[in-house]
């Protein structure tokens, strides 16, 4: 059952919430108590020094993992512990997501790696609609030339469009991006901001993890984390 | 919702193999051996089962038959021929020798023996012997050996009705017997294979002794059939015989040499038990005695059928080894390509695909490579037994006209589809626990 879209609720809501690594070594307490508010259409930048738990809230928020405290509220609804298969099938509805590293696969093209998020499991769509939906992310982007070209043919920056291309294709409502400058020169980098915070535009709530503060003060709100909590 | 989850694994699957041909490749090298001796054996049994199991039935008659063995002693031939006259669910075939040729000549095949033996010298059935309708046998005096000469002797067979519902003889040409039209003085008679191709290798005189007959005749030959006997046979009708061999020729010891006249077997339909009380209280009433009478059912083709399985079980257990090593190679090449795909499946999950439905994936590209495998192997298979078929179908004629049995074809599938699910069980697990967040880590 999808969740219910409240008006003016929060796109997403984190009350309390901790995340401990149990490892062999000593438990490592990474997120403390961490409270974190998005609306539709807001974008807000999280710096952080590594380690300092920014990639692992991300995490959190995109539903790869669990936290071990706190509440989770996505469009006003519960979704803590929320089973594995609602989570996968959340996912693919709800968020979009953005890596440093742009993890397209080589052997397929551009199209074919955006209509990757389409062919999921997560319903079916024929082909000529998947098509469409493809070059209206790409175009999005603004590389729907590209389409049928491999990842090797593009550039770092068309690549991380490709990637974006794929975050957008399902329409979802938070875009997750995990530093996904990191790889790129400050031209290509200050572009690829844009087109992420163009979805904002769209009413798309963004969580932008960051290290770089000229792309942070672009966005809606910065927040910083340190020892497992916002600043 | 199943059919999305169906497609996109096959999707995604099909892009893994088309990504990592040569891979595929060498999975399907090591799993083709395994599928192909599955198929060899399956095919081989179930060629082999219809070979034999048709010539059985060709030779011993269909399973169900009342089959019985009258001594020809004491009338016993009169009084079946009486009780079966124009009967069509019973027949009685009376057995002798026949030369056909030239009279008073040595055979080219003396004793009836098939023909790639005639002329090589001794006799093919041994010291000649004299039974009694006991069974009790003695040697016969040596007779004076007569000149060789354009003849051939075969084994006759006379019926009183159409044996084919016994034994379902297979036309070659011309036709069988006509049961009901008016009996001929020429004998019409039909040959088997190797009749004929006696007949058609040697130049012969169209004139037939008959042991016991008490004269010569000219006979018409109607049709050729495969009757599964390897030695040169002659079927023809009992009525038609009679003109030239009374009942009680039959009766006297020189005509029971090698089998003669005495030898009469009766086939009953299943459930004639009535007929064949009856035929046994008048036969003993006749003064036969009751112990000479050996009435059974026959159930050579199940009999077969199990012997027959046991040895496919044996082979399929050795096929299905080989079948283990090429399931071992897919394993080997499946755990290689998830270690190397780590990323690529957390980032599946990453966009929403299912742990289950990621298994799924792994699974389906190893069952598209048994699939496609196994109808290589498959296609090998009947390519292979065309060749063979083309090489030795001379040599084995029960094999000509062998179609690839689609037996085979399903136990290839099976093996292919099995070996996919072994070699890929592991893989797909392993690939299912990922974690999602190595995205983020890397």
């Amino acid at each position: 059952m999808q969740p219910q879209v409240q008006v003016q609720a929060p796109l997403l809501q984190l009350n309390g919430i901790t995340k401990v690594l149990k490892g062999q070594e000593e438990p490592r307490t990474i997120l403390s108590g961490v409270d974190l508010t998005v609306h539709p259409g807001q974008s807000v930048a999280i710096l952080g020094r590594s380690g300092s738990g920014k990639s692992t809230l991300l995490s959190l928020i995109g539903l790869f993992d669990r936290a071990d405290e706190g509440q989770y509220f996505l469009h006003g609804n519960d979704i803590t512990k929320l089973p594995e298969r609602r989570a996968a099938a959340l996912r693919s509805a709800e968020f979009g997501f953005v890596f440093q590293r742009f993890f397209l696969l080589k052997h397929l093209t551009a199209a074919q790696n955006v209509a990757m998020a389409l062919v999921n499991g997560q319903g079916w769509s024929a082909r000529r609609k998947r098509r469409q939906q493809v070059m209206e992310a790409l175009e999005t982007v603004g590389i729907a030339h590209l389409a049928k070209s491999k990842p090797a043919r593009l550039s770092g920056g068309e690549q991380q469009r490709v990637a974006i291309a794929r975050a957008l294709v399902r329409q979802p409502r938070v875009i997750l991006a995990d530093e996904p400058t990191g790889a790129l020169d400050t031209e290509t980098g200050n572009l690829v901001v844009e087109v992420l915070l163009n979805t904002t535009r769209q009413g798309c709530g963004l969580v932008l993890v960051t290290h770089d503060h000229d792309h942070a003060r672009k966005m809606g709100r910065v927040l910083e984390l340190r020892d497992g909590r916002f600043n | 919702m199943f059919s999305g989850k169906l497609r996109s694994a096959l999707v995604i699957g099909g892009q893994g193999i088309r990504a990592r041909k040569l891979r595929t490749f060498l999975s399907m090298v090591s799993l083709f051996l395994g599928v192909l001796a599955v198929v060899a054996v399956q095919a081989g049994s179930e060629i082999a089962e219809r070979a034999m199991l048709t010539d059985v039935e060709l030779q011993a008659g269909k399973d169900g038959t009342l089959m019985g063995y009258i001594p020809g002693e004491k009338g016993a031939s009169g009084i079946v021929e009486t009780m079966l006259k124009g009967r069509s669910d019973a027949v009685a075939m009376i057995s002798s020798q026949a030369i056909i040729g030239e009279p008073g000549v040595r055979p080219i095949n003396e004793g009836g023996s098939p023909f790639e033996y005639a002329g090589r010298g001794g006799d093919y059935y041994g010291p000649q012997m004299i039974c009694d309708a006991s069974g009790k046998c003695t040697e016969q005096k040596e007779q004076e050996k007569k000149p060789a000469g354009q003849a051939i002797e075969v084994s006759m067979v006379a019926l009183t009705g159409d044996i084919r519902q016994f034994k379902p003889f297979r036309p070659v040409s011309g036709t069988w017997l006509d049961f009901a039209s008016t009996p001929s003085l020429a004998p019409r008679i039909v040959l088997n294979e190797e009749a004929a191709k006696g007949l058609k290798q040697y130049r012969v005189p169209g004139e037939m002794m008959i042991e016991g007959a008490t004269h010569h005749v000219t006979p018409q030959i109607v049709g050729v059939v495969q009757d599964g006997n390897g030695q040169p046979r002659i079927y023809m009708r009992l009525d038609e015989l009679r003109t030239w061999m009374p009942a009680a020729a039959e009766a006297n010891d020189t005509n029971r040499f090698r089998g003669g006249g005495t030898q009469l077997e009766v086939y009953l339909q299943p459930g004639s038990e009535d007929l064949q009380q009856l035929m046994k209280a008048k036969l003993v009433g006749a003064g036969v005695e009751q112990n000479h009478l050996h009435f059974d059912t026959v159930n050579s083709k199940k009999r077969m059928q199990s012997e027959l399985k046991i040895m496919r079980l044996i082979f399929l257990g050795m096929a299905f080894l080989v079948l283990l090593i090429g399931v071992a190679g897919i394993l080997n090449v499946g755990l290689a390509t998830v270690g190397e795909r780590v990323e690529e499946f957390a980032l599946r999950r990453a966009v929403g695909m299912s742990r289950m439905l990621l298994a799924g994936i792994v699974l389906a590209e190893t069952l598209l490579t048994g699939l496609l495998t196994a109808a290589l192997a498959i296609g090998a298979g009947a390519a292979g037994l065309q060749v063979a078929l083309a090489m030795f179908g001379s040599r084995f004629p029960s094999l000509q006209g062998t179609a690839f049995p689609w037996e085979a074809g399903v136990a290839g599938v099976i093996a292919g589809l099995v070996a996919g699910v072994l070699g890929g069980l592991i893989p797909a697990i392993r690939a299912a626990r990922i974690p999602i967040a190595t995205v983020m880590r890397a």
